[in-house]
């Protein structure tokens, strides 16, 4: 005994040590961040360094774009920026950074993956300033179509815009033009004119739709969509929000769900949809094995090294259910600086060169992305898309900005799987839906 | 673990003169309470710098996170901005999600079901292996799937399962017009279950094999004499002399099999673009998707508590194994 005591003493200084040491690595951890106001950054920023963590890697089209904007804005304004090209994962990487004291000045990626993450937690900066900015004797924020920032959704508890965007995404059901030329030139506009349009093409012999059951985004995008064309947007998060589950008895919701049982009952979806895996679907639409698919303004990029020879891409929006005006899907990228960088200045600078037309018009034409301000043209095959955002009153975010914890993967998505694969009917789907979700909010209230 | 780590050969001679392991200057300092012979003196130096560095990391980078994700559990937090202590909420509430107790039924299946299917099939293996002509090479072809990247299979699932996939088309010209839905959500936990059997019993086999190729041979010429079958064979000598090996492997994989993710994250869900289907989610997966699905709000708070529910899981699983396994190691 006397001998393992003696050898468990020094034992226990060093864990001691080692828990000191760990303590004093962790320190300050814990502390909420203030609430930070907005800086004036119109003054020289030479001599200045920043930090930025990209969402993109070396490469990509637009790590380009932005690696140019970055030389002329050096060459420019005599600051330094030193980039890591992180990858989409850099979100998931400043998490831990925002607990210490050593973040980065400037950070970009989508809303839907920065809000949970800074926004809403109150960690960045407010970027008033970024707003009013002067590009070229334009203000960013008149350069930024105002039906983006109206609803509110750059805008933290303070009121004030966390986030920038430099690009959008949005969806579209897409087509090849060359053999379809009949839907670009009249697209189906109501979905009553949407099926006639299925009918044909299974007549045909055509298998209508396409889509990757596996990929439970795309298959609630039926449903949140028919939802939003019934009731406006804004009212799938009212619904998701609403704590007694009410709203699931609302026969527009139903009427949503029981939209995509016709697709599924009338055998619209391409045979094996249910059963396989991500990418298989879409490369055999795009080698013309079935007519339309349900999918993002990525699709021509993704698509483009394996479509059919000759394949010119098209989509029109998802056809309108009664009469409420039909709103666009907007999924907005940016920047957005933590509040606790202390390079306020040369970081909100990077965020509103960005916006410069020259690297908007590089983002729609080398990139072939969508650029955000509305006056920068895009690559043909988003020309279709890009015309039914500029044509759209209003905008949706994709599951139209649902980010409860946990209530997409562990409510929403299963069950919408289920409807989408043909499991449960329309009514079903509601039923469960509203008990899983009274269940949620008792949970999570 | 300590079926494993026993030393294999405390038998006779450890019988005749209990004291002839130990250092023979022990007793005597002990006895004086003497500063200690030279040797225990220098041991006592030693460990420290020896056995220090390893400790303080082991505490910095194991010890203390696991104590931070325990003390993480009783909060509501988001993975950074203000954390809000709500006690034992996060354990109560994941007992009472209907889609924990799958996914943790799910890690049940892997870990009984799967795991005595490998076992059976890796003593069956060591069996066939013991005699056969090119036993080396069919060693580490048997192997070789453990060595690859779970990504690949998931990828291969695709290639094979799809619809318009390798298995269809194979069944095309045999008149199947109606496959199965392979890949269907109900079916790609079982699938995966497959999968890991076909992966891991080859790893197992090996470490089985290694102990087996310990037996000296006269023990089987014994067991030719007295004309044993092969279930004998391995009933009364294969299985007694490679006890201690059996009980390291079945805690190895009850270890790895609570963690098992990465192929769940693969098999389904677009290979890793999305979250996979709740029907083939393990108790990891369920962590892992309540902190970092990219779906939602961060609930870190929740998820610290389905880790620490699965180390403790792993804790009861670990010691029950070891005492239902504890036997004499035999001297041989």
């Amino acid at each position: 005994m006397g001998k393992t005591a003696r050898h468990l003493r020094p034992l226990a200084a060093l864990l001691g040590a080692a828990l000191a040491l760990s303590t004093t690595a962790c320190g300050g951890a814990t502390d909420a961040s203030s609430a930070a106001e907005a800086v004036d950054i119109s003054g020289s920023i030479s001599g200045q360094t920043i930090n930025y963590w990209s969402m993109w890697k070396d490469g990509e089209p637009q790590q380009k774009v932005i690696a140019t904007a970055i030389a002329d804005f050096e060459k420019e304004t005599g600051a330094k920026v030193s980039v890591q090209w992180q990858g989409r994962s850099n979100t998931e990487k400043l998490v831990p950074a925002l607990n210490t004291n050593n973040v980065p000045d400037l950070v970009d990626g989508t809303l839907a993956k920065l809000a949970p993450v800074i926004g809403e937690t109150g960690q960045a900066s407010p970027l008033t300033s970024v707003y009013s900015y002067e590009l070229d004797g334009k203000t960013v924020s008149s350069v930024i179509p105002e039906k983006f920032t109206s609803n509110g959704v750059f805008k933290g508890e303070d009121g004030q815009p966390w986030m920038v965007p430099y690009s959008i995404s949005s969806d579209g059901i897409w087509f090849d033009a060359a053999k379809h030329p009949e839907l670009k030139a009249t697209p189906p506009a109501t979905w009553d004119e949407f099926i006639e349009v299925l009918d044909k093409l299974k007549a045909g012999g055509t298998a209508p739709i396409a889509a990757d059951g596996d990929i439970a985004g795309y298959n609630s995008t039926w449903f949140v969509t028919s939802l939003l064309r019934l009731k406006g947007a804004g009212s799938f998060k009212a619904l998701a929000e609403d704590k007694s589950g009410a709203g699931w008895d609302d026969p527009a919701v139903l009427e949503a769900a029981q939209k995509v049982e016709t697709l599924v009952k009338g055998g619209y979806l391409n045979s094996g949809y249910n059963a396989s895996k991500f990418p298989a679907q879409q490369q055999l639409w795009a080698n013309g094995d079935a007519a339309l698919i349900l999918n993002g303004s990525w699709t021509p990029t993704e698509t483009g090294s394996y479509a059919a020879p000759g394949f010119e891409y098209s989509s029109f929006q998802f056809p309108a259910i009664g009469d409420k005006p039909a709103s666009a899907r907007v999924d907005f990228i940016g920047f957005a600086v933590p509040a606790k960088s202390k390079n306020q200045v040369p970081a909100q600078r990077l965020a509103a060169y960005l916006l410069g037309a020259k690297y908007q018009d590089a983002l729609g034409t080398d990139a072939k992305v969508l650029p955000v301000r509305q006056d920068a043209p895009v690559d043909p095959a988003v020309a279709s898309v890009k015309a039914a955002i500029d044509a759209a009153p209003a905008t949706h975010l994709q599951n139209d900005g649902v980010t409860f914890p946990g209530y997409t993967e562990k409510v929403f998505f299963p069950r919408s799987d289920e409807l989408f694969l043909g499991k449960t009917t329309a009514s079903e789907f509601v039923a469960k839906m509203k008990e899983a979700q009274i269940q949620y909010w008792k949970d999570n209230g | 673990m300590s079926v494993g780590l026993k030393e294999p050969r405390a038998g006779k001679a450890a019988l005749q003169n209990p004291d002839s392991r130990k250092p023979v200057t022990r007793k005597a300092s002990a006895q004086g309470r003497q500063p200690g012979s030279s040797i225990d003196v220098q041991r006592k130096k030693l460990l420290v710098p020896f056995v220090g560095p390893a400790f303080v990391l082991y505490t910095v980078l194991f010890i203390v996170p696991a104590l931070g994700a325990v003390w993480i559990s009783l909060h509501k937090w988001a993975g950074s901005g203000p954390m809000k202590f709500v006690g034992l909420d996060n354990y109560g509430r994941i007992f009472r999600d209907p889609l924990f107790l799958s996914s943790f039924g799910n890690t049940l299946l892997l870990l009984f079901v799967v795991g005595a299917a490998i076992f059976i099939l890796a003593f069956a293996m060591t069996l066939v292996l013991r005699d056969m002509a090119g036993k080396k090479v069919v060693r580490n072809v048997i192997f070789f799937p453990h060595l690859i990247n779970a990504l690949v299979f998931g990828v291969l699932a695709g290639f094979i399962f799809n619809p318009g996939g390798m298995v269809n088309s194979l069944l095309a010209p045999l008149g199947v017009t109606d496959p199965p839905k392979w890949l269907a959500q109900d079916n790609i936990f079982p699938l995966i279950m497959v999968t890991l059997v076909c992966t891991t019993t080859g790893y197992f086999t090996t470490i089985l094999m290694a102990g087996v190729d310990r037996i000296p041979p006269y023990y089987y010429e014994d067991c030719a004499l007295a004309g044993a079958t092969a279930f004998q064979r391995l009933r009364y000598v294969i299985l007694p002399l490679t006890w201690d090996v059996f009980g390291t492997c079945a805690v190895l994989w009850t270890i790895s099999s609570v963690k098992i993710f990465e192929i769940v994250w693969v098999f389904g869900g677009s290979s890793g673009a999305g979250v996979p289907p709740t029907q083939s989610w393990t108790a990891a997966v369920y962590t892992y998707v309540n902190a970092f699905s990219g779906q939602s709000t961060p609930a870190y708070g929740a998820a610290t508590a389905s880790a620490v529910l699965s180390l403790a899981l792993i804790s009861v699983l670990v010691v029950l194994l070891r005492r239902a396994m504890r036997r004499d190691a035999v001297e041989f």
